[in-house]
């Protein structure tokens, strides 16, 4: 007599059809809620720290200027003298008027590099500025 | 007659199994490509330029003004007395509420000022207090008049609270530099 092993028929496998259709879903959420890194940083730099910060709401709106350890500018994709800053913020506030430039200063640097680049950025007229800086716990 | 059959059919089938597989891909590639981060800082508005032949020296009243000198020793000075800089918050707060109901032109100036030397981080500690203290008033305020939190203001309430305790903070003119 032949014995039949008691198993069930059905098959056994984890339905994958849908799983293109989560991803997909996950990539979505990123695309929208998320902007694209611009530009590389060349320059070292270390943020401080501070308790009253603010965050900018409007990410498209800002430009960012680093400056490194070494005393070095980034200005977009070049590193830059200090009075190359008019020429290049000028440009960028005729073509977006409220422009926010965000300072991302090392922050072992010297008040000096920091004044220039505000009189550079006055003379540009791009007048709203953003120190940035980390959350102190 | 021999009878022709039909071949069957299969059932047309895009293969789908790697297409999980590139989704995953590209995801990746976002994830890898974009920035999360919210930027988050100190917000100020720098005064217009005035080029330093039409400079003019206007004369405020020195009630109004809140002096504040950072030298390269890391030495703070609050209108000409020594102070450490925790206790800047607490100095400012008592001079900001006097003026909550002063007229627009009567509200407290903070003024900073530093040497070239000194430390970038020393500059925004301070700053950072004293944006500490507008926003302690600014909070106390939101409480004990609309009984909200300064998030949770309207439009209108916000430009109330705007109006009464705005935050002027003033960069000092660079003095010029000799070569």
């Amino acid at each position: 007599m032949k014995f039949e092993k008691k198993r069930a028929t059905t098959k056994q496998e984890i339905p994958t059809a849908s799983m293109p259709d989560i991803v997909f879903m996950l990539l979505l959420f990123f695309m929208v809620s998320t902007t694209l890194r611009e530009v590389d940083v060349m320059v070292q730099f270390k943020l401080p720290e501070a308790k009253a910060i603010e965050k900018i709401e409007n990410k498209r709106l800002i430009s960012y200027i680093w400056v490194g350890h070494d005393g070095r500018i980034q200005l977009n994709d070049n590193i830059v003298k200090v009075k190359d800053i008019k020429d290049i913020m000028y440009k960028k506030r005729v073509a977006l008027p409220n422009v926010i430039v965000s300072l991302r200063i090392d922050k072992d640097s010297d008040m000096g590099i920091v004044t220039d680049i505000q009189q550079e950025l006055r003379k540009a007229d791009c007048r709203r500025i953003n120190y940035s800086a980390r959350l102190k716990e | 007659m021999v009878k022709i059959k039909k071949r069957k059919l299969s059932a047309a089938e895009i293969p789908t199994s790697s297409m999980a597989d590139i989704a995953f891909l590209l995801l990746l590639f976002f994830l890898v490509a974009t920035t999360i981060d919210v930027d988050t800082g100190i917000g100020l508005t720098l005064p217009e330029y005035v080029p330093p032949e039409q400079q003019t020296f206007a004369p405020i009243s020195k009630d109004r003004m809140a002096a504040l000198l950072i030298n390269k020793n890391g030495d703070v000075l609050l209108n000409k007395k020594q102070i450490a800089i925790p206790q800047i918050k607490e100095n400012l707060i008592a001079r900001i509420k006097s003026k909550i109901d002063l007229p627009k032109n009567k509200k407290l100036i903070v003024s900073v000022k530093t040497d070239r030397e000194t430390n970038y981080n020393l500059y925004i500690q301070a700053l950072d207090q004293v944006k500490a203290a507008y926003f302690e008033v600014r909070k106390e305020y939101a409480e004990s008049h609309f009984g909200k939190k300064v998030s949770d203001l309207t439009k209108e309430e916000m430009k109330e609270l705007r109006d009464k305790i705005p935050i002027i903070i003033s960069i000092a003119e660079p003095e010029v530099v000799k070569k």
